[in-house]
C-alpha cells in the first residue's frame, strides 16, 4: 500500500543522509547487543560475533531499508547507474572514445533522418496534397523531357473532364519590378484564376488570386511569395496594397499587391511574385492564346471529389490521345508526344529519392561502424573484467543482475553519446539540407527538428541494448576462473573471433565510403581543373534587364549601344559587349535550340532539319570573350534592322554543314515553328563568319553547334560583358555609376566574373564531395580506433606468448612485425570484402539509380592504400608495446 | 533448532512492531527486536536487522513516529513511538488476525465426520 508515495520520492533525494542515519542506528544496535551478550557472560569476541549473527548482516539490512523507503525499481536503476558511472570514470580513455564514437554515429544518423524525413515524408503545405496532380508533357522523340503546355492544348485537355475538378496553370516569366525600393529583376509566375484553389494554398496576409482576377479585363494583381517577402522585403506589412510596375519585353503594366503566400514549396520553379494574366502583355497576345506550339505553361489539376487517381489518369490520357489525333500535323508521330500524370508529392521528390536513400545507406554504415567499434571496445574490456564478473556471480548476483549492470553502463555511454551527437547533428543538418536542396525544393531552409531527438534516443536505446548483450557473461564454469588471478590468459576463442569480425566489418564499411568519396572527389577535381575557355576567367558579366517602360524598340537598342560605347571608354576596360545570355549562368536562355536549314549543306540529322543553339550577341562579343574570328568577320554597326540579315556560326557546325568547304557567304534560314512566337523571321540569313565552339552550357566542353545573331537584327539584349585589363570587380562601381547616369531606374545586378559563375555551378559537386568525404573521413577515423583497439586487446592477451617467444630468442622486431602483420591482415580482409560487397551492391544500385557509375580503379586503389596505411598506424602502438614486453614479467604475470 | 523457528512474513513483523510499541511505549530498534524475540519465547526467526526496513515502512505510512535520543549506553539512537493512526491500524490488524486464526484452526481441525 503506497499511502505516502511523496515520502518515498523524497527519500530518493535524501539518500545519503538517510543512509548515514541508518548507519548510526545500526552501530548503536550492535553495541547494545554486544553489551547484553557481555552481561550474559560471553567473551568480548564471542559477544561481538553473536551480536552480528543475531543482527543478520548489516549490508542486507541496509539494502532492505533502502528498498523499503523508496521506489524500489527506480532506486535499483539509480543505483546501477551510479555504479556504472563510477566504473566508467575509472577508465576515462575508453569512456571518452566510446562516447565520441557513438556521438558521431548517432549524430550523423539523426541528421540524415531529419533531412530524409523533412524532404521525403513531411506532408506538403498544400491542402489535400493527395488529390493534387502535376501534368507533364514530354516529347522524347526530340529529346525533350518537359515541353510544358500551350493555351490551346490546355483548353483541349481541360474541356470536359469529370474526374478532374479544376485545372490550374502557371508559367514563369522575368519582369523588371519597380515600386518596391530598388528596381530589380524578378521571376514571376503568371497564373490563371483557379491556380491557388487547385494548389490548396492560403495567404498569410491579404488574399490570393481567384477567378475575379482572371481574364483580360481584370485589374493587375500580384501575390508575393513568402520567401521574397521575408528575405528581401523584411516582412514589411505595409507592402499590402502598394502598386508596382512590372516590365517585360512587351510592355510595362501596373499591379496591386493583394497578399502574401504562405510558406510553400515552390514548384516547378521558384518565383518572387505570382501575378495574374493581365500583367503580362505576352500572355494576352494572340501568339500565346492561339499558338498551339507556343508552349510555356505548367499545369496542375485537382481530382474531383469521389474520383480516384487512376480514373483521372485514364481520362486525361484518353482526352490527350484524342487531341493528338485531331492535330496530326502538329504532333508528329516521330516526336512521341506524351503526358504523365503524377501526384505532386511524388513529382517534387523524384530527383531526391535516390540521393537521399544513398545518403541514408551511408549513414547507416557509419552507425554500424560506430556501434561495432564501441562493441569492440566493450568486449575487450569485458574480457578483462571476467574475474570481476565471476566474483560477483559467485557472491550471488544472477546473470540478469550482471546484465543489468552492463546495460546501465552501456545506457550511460549511449546517453552521453546521444547528447553529444545531437550537438553535432545541428550543423550537420544545415549542411545536408543545403546539399539536398539541390535535388529537392523541400530541403530549402530545413533545420534541426524534434525528430532528430527521437531518432537519437531510439538509436541510443537500440545501441545500448545491443552493446549490453555483446559481452559473453561468465558461465558457471567460469566462476572457477576465480582461481586465475589475471584476466588475460583465459580469453575464449569466441570473443577473440568476435573482435576480429567487428574490426573487419568496420574496415569494409570504411572502405566502401572512402571509395565512394574518392570517386566523387575525382569527378570534382576533373571539373574544377577544366580551364575556362578563351581566358574567359576575367570577363565580368552583369545583368542589365531590358526596361521597355515608355521606350520603343529602337530606343532600347540605342540604349544598349550607348551603354557599350560609354563603358568601353572607362579606364581599365579592354572590351565591352552586350547580349542576351551570360555563359553558364542563364540556363533558361541558354536552352534555346531552333531548327534551321542551309542551302547546299550536308544532311546532319537524317531527314529532319538540324538543330542549333541560338545566341544573340552584339558586335565585339567574341573579342570580349577572347574568341578569334576564324573566317569572315565579326558583326558591326551596319548589321542592323533593315539591312541584310547576317549570322556567325560555330566551327563544328561549319565543318558538319559544309565539310571541306568554306561556310562563309552561304545562306541559312530558321525553320523552327517556335520562331514565329519569338519574333524571328524565316528570311534567309548570310553566314558572314566562323568562330571556335563555345560550350556555354557545360563545364567540360563538348562540340557545340551555335548560330549567333546580332542583337540589332531581331535579337535580344539584357546582359553586359566586360573584359577588364586587371581586376574585374574593381570596375563594378564605375560601371554601375555610368549606367545610372544614363537611366536612373535601370536594374544593374549580379555582377560576377565568368570564373566565379563557373565555380558556382560546381557547388553541388563540391557539396557532394564534402558530404561523402566527411562521412568517409569519420568512418576511417572510427575504424582506425577500432583496429587499434582490437590489436591492443590481442596484444595484451598474448603477453605470455610474447614473453615465451622472447625468452626463446625471438627478437623484438619479430614480435613487432607479427603484430603489424596481424593489423594488415585485418585491414586486407576488410578491403577485399569491401571490394566484393561494393561490386555486388553497385550492380544492384545500378538498376534503381540512373547514371550510376562505378568509381574508377584509381579511387579504389587509393582507398585501399589509405586503409592499409591507417591499419599500420593503428598497429604501431600495440606493436611497440608487444615488442617491449619484458620476458620475465610476462611469464610471471600469469 | 533454526528450522523449527517460524519464518516471519513482512506484514506480520510490522504488526509485531506496532504491538510492541503500543505496549512498551517509545523504544529504539534494538529494544523492539529484543522484545519481540523475548515475547515470542524465542520461537521467531528474526534477523534483527530486518527490523529497520519495517520501521521505515511504518514511518512512511504514518503509523509510527521517530525521534532522536540517547540510549542506555550513551549512544545516539532513534526512538520510535506509535501514533494515533498506528493504534487504529493495530486495532484493525489485530482483529483481522484473530478472525484469520480462528477460521484457520477450524478448517485445519476438520475431520471426516463433520457435516457439511
Amino acid at each position: 500500500m503506497n499511502v505516502h508515495p511523496f515520502r518515498r520520492v523524497l527519500a530518493l533525494f535524501r539518500g545519503k543522509q538517510l543512509d548515514h542515519e541508518l548507519d548510526e542506528e545500526i552501530s548503536t544496535h550492535l553495541s547494545l547487543a554486544m553489551e547484553e551478550n557481555l552481561r550474559r557472560g560471553m567473551s568480548p569476541d564471542e559477544a561481538r560475533r553473536q551480536a552480528l549473527v543475531q543482527f543478520g548482516g548489516p549490508q542486507q539490512a541496509k539494502e532492505n531499508h533502502r528498498e523499503a523507503r523508496s521506489l524500489p525499481v527506480l532506486d535499483g536503476v539509480l543505483r546501477d547507474l551510479r555504479f556504472a558511472a563510477r566504473v566508467l570514470r575509472k577508465s576515462p580513455a575508453f569512456s571518452i572514445i566510446a562516447v565520441l564514437t557513438l556521438a558521431l554515429g548517432i549524430g550523423a544518423n539523426s541528421a540524415i533522418f531529419s533531412v530524409v524525413r523533412g524532404v521525403l515524408f513531411r506532408p506538403l503545405a498544400n491542402q489535400d496534397e493527395d488529390r493534387l496532380l502535376y501534368l507533364r508533357q514530354s516529347a522524347p522523340g526530340i529529346g525533350e523531357d518537359n515541353v510544358t503546355f500551350s493555351v490551346p492544348e490546355i483548353q483541349d485537355l481541360g474541356g470536359h473532364l469529370r474526374s478532374i475538378k479544376e485545372l490550374g496553370t502557371l508559367s514563369s516569366i522575368d519582369f523588371t519590378l519597380t515600386g518596391l525600393g530598388e528596381p530589380r529583376e524578378i521571376r514571376a509566375g503568371v497564373v490563371d484564376g483557379n491556380y491557388f484553389q487547385v494548389m490548396g494554398l492560403h495567404p498569410v496576409l491579404g488574399r490570393l488570386l481567384n477567378p475575379i482576377d482572371d481574364g483580360p479585363n481584370a485589374a493587375g494583381a500580384a501575390v508575393l511569395t513568402y520567401r521574397f517577402w521575408t528575405n528581401t522585403l523584411h516582412s514589411d506589412r505595409s507592402v499590402l496594397g502598394k502598386v508596382i510596375r512590372l516590365g517585360s519585353q512587351d510592355g510595362t503594366r501596373p499591379a496591386t499587391i493583394v497578399g502574401v503566400l504562405q510558406p510553400a514549396v515552390p514548384y516547378p520553379v521558384e518565383t518572387q511574385i505570382i501575378a495574374n494574366i493581365v500583367t503580362s502583355p505576352h500572355h494576352l497576345s494572340a501568339t500565346m492564346v492561339t499558338g498551339r506550339e507556343h508552349r510555356m505553361t505548367e499545369v496542375f489539376a485537382r481530382i474531383a471529389p469521389g474520383a480516384t487517381l487512376e480514373a483521372a489518369r485514364a481520362e486525361l490520357h484518353a482526352t490527350y490521345d484524342a487531341m493528338l489525333s485531331a492535330h496530326p500535323d502538329v504532333y508528329k508521330p516521330a516526336e512521341h508526344f506524351t503526358i504523365t500524370v503524377s501526384r505532386i508529392h511524388d513529382q517534387i521528390n523524384s530527383k531526391a529519392n535516390a540521393i537521399l536513400w544513398v545518403l541514408f545507406a551511408a549513414s547507416a554504415l557509419l552507425f554500424v561502424i560506430a556501434c561495432s567499434n564501441v562493441a569492440n571496445l566493450i568486449l575487450a574490456r569485458t574480457v578483462r573484467r571476467e574475474p570481476e564478473f565471476a566474483l560477483r556471480s559467485a557472491l550471488g548476483a544472477s546473470a540478469s543482475v550482471l546484465r543489468r549492470a552492463l546495460l546501465a553502463e552501456s545506457l550511460l555511454l549511449c546517453a552521453a553519446g546521444t547528447l553529444a551527437g545531437i550537438v553535432i547533428a545541428a550543423p550537420m543538418v544545415s549542411l545536408l539540407a543545403q546539399y539536398a536542396s539541390r535535388f529537392s525544393a523541400r530541403a530549402v531552409g530545413l533545420t534541426l527538428d524534434s525528430s532528430v531527438l527521437w531518432t537519437g534516443v531510439a538509436l541510443a536505446l537500440a545501441a545500448s541494448v545491443f552493446l549490453a548483450f555483446v559481452p559473453h557473461l561468465p558461465s558457471n564454469e567460469a566462476s572457477r576462473a576465480l582461481g586465475v588471478s589475471s584476466g588475460g590468459s583465459r580469453v575464449s576463442g569466441g570473443s577473440h573471433r568476435r573482435l576480429r569480425i567487428f574490426a573487419v566489418t568496420q574496415i569494409t564499411a570504411s572502405f566502401l565510403l572512402l571509395a565512394g568519396a574518392g570517386a566523387l572527389l575525382r569527378t570534382l577535381l576533373a571539373l574544377e581543373k577544366t580551364q575556362p575557355p578563351f581566358e574567359t576567367a576575367r570577363v565580368l558579366a552583369v545583368n542589365l534587364p531590358v526596361m521597355t517602360d515608355g521606350r520603343s524598340e529602337e530606343q532600347v537598342l540605342d540604349f544598349y549601344r550607348d551603354v557599350q560605347a560609354r563603358i568601353s571608354g572607362l579606364p581599365g576596360v579592354e572590351h565591352v559587349s552586350t547580349g542576351f545570355t551570360v555563359p553558364w549562368r542563364d540556363s533558361f536562355g541558354l536552352d534555346i535550340g531552333l531548327t534551321f536549314s542551309a542551302d547546299g549543306a550536308a544532311r546532319i540529322n537524317g531527314d529532319e532539319d538540324p538543330r542549333a543553339h541560338f545566341r544573340s550577341v552584339s558586335p565585339g562579343f567574341f573579342a570580349t570573350l577572347g574568341m578569334p574570328i576564324l573566317e569572315g568577320r565579326d558583326f558591326n554597326a551596319n548589321d542592323r534592322d533593315g539591312n541584310e540579315r547576317v549570322v556567325i556560326i560555330s566551327q563544328t557546325l561549319a565543318k558538319e554543314l559544309f565539310p571541306g568547304q568554306n561556310a562563309v557567304n552561304r545562306e541559312m534560314r530558321w525553320t523552327d515553328p517556335v520562331t514565329k512566337f519569338i519574333g524571328i523571321s524565316n528570311a534567309p540569313r548570310r553566314i558572314i563568319g566562323v568562330v571556335p565552339d563555345l560550350d556555354d552550357q557545360n563545364i567540360i566542353p563538348r562540340p557545340f553547334l551555335t548560330v549567333y545573331q546580332p542583337t540589332t537584327q531581331e535579337g535580344w539584349n539584357g546582359r553586359l560583358l566586360v573584359r577588364a585589363k586587371s581586376d574585374p570587380y574593381a570596375l563594378v562601381p564605375s560601371i554601375v555609376g555610368t549606367i545610372r547616369e544614363m537611366a536612373a531606374d535601370q536594374p544593374v545586378e549580379r555582377a560576377s566574373t565568368l570564373e566565379d559563375v563557373r565555380a558556382e555551378i560546381l557547388t553541388p559537386n563540391r557539396l557532394n564531395a564534402v558530404v561523402f568525404g566527411g562521412f568517409a573521413g569519420l568512418a576511417l577515423l572510427i575504424s582506425v580506433v577500432g583496429v587499434a583497439g582490437v590489436l591492443a586487446f590481442s596484444v595484451s592477451s598474448r603477453t605470455r606468448e610474447f614473453g615465451i617467444r622472447m625468452a626463446l630468442g625471438a627478437q623484438p622486431h619479430n614480435i613487432l612485425t607479427n603484430v603489424l602483420l596481424e593489423g594488415l591482415a585485418i585491414a586486407g580482409i576488410g578491403v577485399l570484402s569491401g571490394v566484393f560487397l561494393g561490386f555486388a551492391s553497385a550492380r544492384a544500385t545500378g538498376k534503381y539509380v540512373a547514371d550510376f557509375q562505378l568509381p574508377g580503379v584509381l579511387p579504389l586503389v587509393l582507398s585501399a592504400a589509405v586503409i592499409l596505411a591507417a591499419a599500420v598506424i593503428a598497429s604501431v602502438l600495440p606493436a611497440i608495446r608487444a615488442a617491449t614486453v619484458d620476458a620475465v614479467e610476462a611469464l610471471r604475470s600469469e | 533448532m533454526s528450522d523449527s523457528k517460524l519464518d516471519l512474513l513482512q506484514g506480520t513483523l510490522d504488526i509485531m512492531v506496532l504491538q510492541t510499541l503500543s505496549t512498551m511505549g517509545p523504544l529504539h530498534g534494538y529494544g523492539i527486536a529484543r522484545r519481540i524475540e523475548q515475547v515470542s519465547g524465542n520461537e521467531v526467526l528474526l534477523n534483527q536487522g530486518t527490523i529497520y526496513a519495517s520501521l521505515v515502512r511504518l514511518q512512511q505510512r504514518g503509523w509510527i513516529a521517530a525521534e532522536w535520543g540517547t540510549s542506555d549506553n550513551n549512544r545516539k539512537a532513534k526512538f520510535y513511538s506509535i501514533t494515533k493512526r498506528g493504534r487504529k491500524q493495530l486495532h484493525e490488524d489485530a482483529a483481522h488476525w484473530q478472525r484469520l486464526s480462528t477460521v484457520m484452526s477450524r478448517v485445519l481441525s476438520m475431520t471426516e465426520s463433520e457435516e457439511v
